[in-house]
């Protein structure tokens, strides 16, 4: 077995020092009755060359989807990664550690960490970064357990267009602690801030809205931040496109006191919706009832600058019960990945990507428009996301796009289950697509 | 080491830009000025060469599994196998958006639907979720289904039972899940104390949460007990699958009484753990609970020989995350499954509890264990009698450092008289002999330098990058970003030595 070093004659010689005749004596104190008395049904073991033949044979029951550029977002983006990223990312050394405990074996992991921080904070605007939650959706669960924290008020209020699973997630999440959960409706493509006012009060521990939206909508935040802090309450800004935050206005330039943002968009591929990862941000007074792992800076003992995990004081392995969170591994090995990506991307980079992202995207819509068989039920600013309702047949569309090597935009309808959206499709536009492939998707959709 | 920020040379770029910047699209008449950042946000300015040079250099700093021996203790840090990287790098898995239609994703479905017969065969459970990401994002998913179990029965329980030993992330699980707290002792066995389970046990309790073998590397023989005094008071089991690598093909939690188990990927099934994840922390569950799991699993239906997304029902407890799993560590799950089979499993299980039990036996005159019997795929032993040298577990675990080992985990488990300054080691399947004789000797070396020079201890660690690190320092001038650094630039003086890079 090419896995387990030990010869079966070591393995004799290993239980003769223990002191025991076989293997069997050292599994004495498993009672008789709850031992498996048959051998476990799996399929035989494969040699390595027929392991793959029957992996890649299930792979290809899968479409071509390197071939496929997906017209669809929806919480999960497929941007291009440099090469840099991928070669470095096969190094063991970030992928075969354990979590950074010992910090003189763990410099690596602590300091890529503490560089993703800096980034994000400079792009969310905001001090104290959380790096690694889960994803987007259990980030923005984990932002109201920590809003409930910190206001000891009991109810929390939903933009209706919050992704639908982070929406769930939260619901999931909170629904053991009695809380309650007020949905927001839209108008118009964006959260309606009238609602707000009405829904608003004393009792209110958050307000959540992501932007860009669902429909890929820029919310108004100042005004929707200004609005929640009459209250005593906390404003959350959930972020599913983190391409957005090269151009848009920061969080923390805006009144967010807790931003959950996935940072998939940063060098993460799509893998069937995970792992991802999601970060955390919001203002220094909070650290103590921030959720999971955040890395700190300090001396050794020589006085040199190094890295460790800090504010450990709020961390399940000390407090246990009365922890922030019961979160331990997180998805740090994406951290470095985002890291690596956001330092290749650098200054020009980002704002580069972000701003091409948003022209392509706006480019696709004006000629979709143009071309007569779609028309646009909202008219709001939004990033690389946008809402079209469709005048012909869902199904040749699809069809079509697929014969031409592209997965077709999200059907809103089907995926919220909401009648008004029969119609309607979410279009995403990376910066994968060239202005040629964005005239042809036209041409095959005004046919 | 620098930080890539110090590297920074204005007008470098990392990337290649885009050539056609679609000036016929204007931004600013599409978006009013208030939605839009002013400057363009600061990051770095590097090219390729720099990125690669520094997170390359930067990487030197990390020890992982292919660098040698890590025995941690509870945490299973075994050889990741190649192939499977491999394998969950297919472009077919890779490329793959969630929400595209059934038909495109035929293969990503049948390898979710497999790994689940796979996992319930070694488990002896009835159907898992693949949702959660991670050893306590699944033990929230069971806790969650547990309760909503007793709320469809109409039953109000609020307490959770937890041995002393535990992982934190069991009481923390059980908080989020809304749920009081009942520490359980353990005995002199090192396992579940009978009388005081009975008697903590009652109608308005969950259950109970356990690992098995326990933290201390122990199975408990009382199980077939622990499980009637759950049971009988309408209780569920819980089963904290951190541990399974002492029980392929061996026991199985679903035969034991267990209700809903959860597994760490990242641990028995050889995905790593890459410094603090990715994993995932599938959960299994007896049929009575398969109706509160997340949704959606995976179905087949037999008339088109088609896989799809099956819904869960309305009693599930729904979402815990966005999209259905990690879906790339259960690649590597299935991967090295296969590349096992039902002996290979057995071989892995067996072997690392010969090594856990050889490493027992060499050091169990150095290190005193928590509790003298045989140990599972762990063992716990103890550095108590050095206290008194001015020695504390922790200098044991730097001195080891500077022989070029990982030390094992220590000061866990906690809980007195048997647990403190505990040193857990976990020396798994894909260790061989001659590195845990290396090791032993080597931990029978540190255990004399304790006696005769303390100070080689107290000063360890000396070959690393750097030395111990001050801890309170750190919460006290909180930097945790490279701004707070620049803040603070007038009062650091770091003893930089490598200043070139």
């Amino acid at each position: 077995m090419r896995y387990i070093p030990s010869t079966e004659e070591q393995q004799k010689e290993m239980l003769k020092e223990i002191g025991v005749s076989s293997f069997e004596e050292l599994i004495e104190s498993i009672p008789e009755k709850v031992r498996l008395k048959k051998k476990l049904e799996l399929p035989p073991a494969l040699t390595e060359y027929e392991l793959e033949d029957e992996i890649v044979g299930i792979a290809q029951k899968n479409a071509d989807f390197y071939k496929l550029k997906p017209l669809i977002g929806a919480g999960a983006y497929r941007h291009f990664i440099p090469e840099a990223e991928k070669a470095l990312m096969q190094r063991e050394e970030f992928w075969t550690c354990y979590t950074p405990y010992q910090p003189e074996l763990s410099q690596a992991t602590l300091q890529s960490i503490f560089e993703f921080q800096s980034y994000i904070s400079r792009l969310t605007k905001m001090p104290v970064v959380v790096p690694s939650i889960f994803d987007g959706a259990s980030a923005t669960a984990e932002a109201a357990l920590m809003a409930l924290r910190l206001t000891h008020k009991d109810k929390i209020i939903l933009s209706s267009l919050l992704h639908p699973h982070y929406q769930e997630t939260v619901k999931t999440y909170l629904e053991p602690h009695g809380i309650n959960i007020v949905e927001l409706p839209f108008q118009n493509g964006l959260t309606a801030l009238d609602q707000l006012k009405h829904s608003l009060d004393d009792n209110t521990a958050a307000v959540i809205v992501q932007s860009p939206n669902f429909f890929g909508g820029i919310e108004d935040i100042e005004t929707l931040s200004k609005l929640t802090h009459q209250k005593k309450t906390l404003f959350i800004q959930v972020i599913t496109e983190a391409m957005s935050l090269g151009i848009l206005k920061s969080p923390g330039n805006m009144g967010a006191d807790i931003v959950a943002g996935s940072s998939q968009s940063f060098g993460l591929d799509l893998n069937f919706g995970g792992p991802h990862n999601a970060f955390l941000a919001t203002k220094k007074e909070y650290i103590r009832q921030i959720p999971g792992r955040i890395i700190g800076e300090t001396n050794d003992k020589d006085g040199k600058r190094c890295f460790v995990m800090t504010f450990r004081a709020r961390e399940q392995d000390i407090r246990r019960e009365k922890a922030t969170s019961n979160m331990c591994t997180n998805h740090n090995l994406n951290v470095t990945a985002a890291n690596i990506y956001l330092s290749l991307l650098g200054t020009e980079g980002i704002y580069q990507y972000s701003l091409i992202n948003f022209k392509k995207a706006h480019y696709l819509e004006k000629q979709l428009l143009k071309s007569g068989r779609f028309t646009n039920p909202f008219q709001y600013p939004y990033y690389n996301e946008f809402l079209v309702n469709y005048q012909g047949d869902m199904e040749i569309l699809k069809k079509r796009l697929l014969e031409n090597n592209l997965i077709p935009p999200l059907e809103v309808g089907q995926f919220t289950l909401k009648e008004d959206f029969k119609k309607s499709l979410l279009f995403a536009v990376t910066e994968i697509f060239s202005r040629e492939e964005l005239d042809k998707i036209t041409a095959i959709l005004s046919r | 080491m620098k930080l890539i920020f110090e590297k920074s040379v204005p007008g470098r770029d990392g990337v290649s830009l885009p050539k056609d910047l679609f000036n016929d699209i204007k931004l600013e008449e599409l978006l009013p000025a208030e939605l839009l950042e002013q400057e363009k946000k600061s990051l770095t300015e590097v090219s390729e060469v720099d990125v690669i040079r520094h997170f390359t250099r930067l990487s030197k700093f990390n020890y992982g599994v292919d660098d040698g021996l890590y025995p941690l203790g509870s945490c299973t840090m075994k050889y990741n196998p190649r192939i499977n990287e491999k394998m969950a790098g297919l472009a077919n898995f890779v490329y793959a958006h969630p929400l595209s239609s059934p038909e495109l994703i035929q293969g990503s479905l049948e390898l979710m639907y497999r790994l689940n017969q796979m996992l319930c065969e070694i488990t002896g459970m009835d159907q898992f979720t693949m949702a959660p990401a991670s050893g306590a994002h699944g033990e929230l998913t069971g806790i969650l289904i547990m309760r909503k179990h007793f709320l469809e029965l109409g039953e109000k329980r609020n307490k959770m039972l937890i041995p002393d030993s535990a992982h934190g992330t069991n009481p923390a699980s059980a908080a989020m899940g809304g749920f009081e707290v009942v520490e359980i002792k353990s005995n002199e066995r090192g396992t579940v104390d009978l009388d005081s389970l009975a008697q903590a046990m009652d109608e308005n309790t969950v259950g109970l949460m356990l690992t098995n073998p326990n933290t201390v590397g122990l199975f408990d023989e009382g199980i077939e007990t622990i499980q009637r005094i759950i049971h009988d008071k309408g209780g569920l089991l819980y089963y904290d699958g951190a541990n399974l690598n002492a029980s392929l093909g061996i026991n199985r939690p679903g035969d034991a009484g267990f209700d809903v188990v959860h597994l760490n990927l990242h641990k028995t099934f050889s995905t790593p753990h890459g410094g603090g994840g990715p994993g995932a922390g599938v959960i299994g569950v007896k049929s009575k609970l398969i109706p509160y799991l997340p949704t959606p699993i995976v179905g087949f239906n037999e008339n088109s020989k088609k896989y799809y997304f099956k819904d869960v029902g309305t009693k599930s407890i729904g979402m815990v995350r966005s999209f259905w799993g990690n879906f790339s560590v259960l690649v590597k799950t299935f991967t090295w499954i296969l590349s096992l089979g039902a002996e290979g499993l057995y071989q892995c299980s067996k072997a690392s509890i010969i090594n856990a039990n050889y490493v027992l036996t060499k050091l169990k005159d150095y290190y005193k264990p928590s509790y003298d019997r045989f140990c599972g795929h762990e063992c716990t032993l103890t550095g108590r009698e050095y206290k008194k040298y001015g020695i504390k577990t922790l200098d044991i675990a730097k001195r080891l450092m500077d022989y070029g080992f990982h030390p094992p985990t220590i000061y866990f488990p906690h809980f007195e008289p048997y647990a403190e300054e505990t040193i857990m080691i976990e020396p798994p399947e894909s260790e061989g002999k001659e590195v845990l004789d290396d090791f032993i000797k080597i931990m029978i070396k540190i255990s004399k330098e304790a006696k005769e020079s303390p100070e080689l201890l107290t000063s360890a660690p000396q070959r690393t990058p750097i030395s111990r690190t001050d801890d309170v320092l750190a919460v006290k001038r909180p930097i945790l970003t490279y701004d707070d650094e620049l803040e603070l630039k007038d009062e650091l003086n770091y003893q930089e030595k490598d200043i070139n890079y």
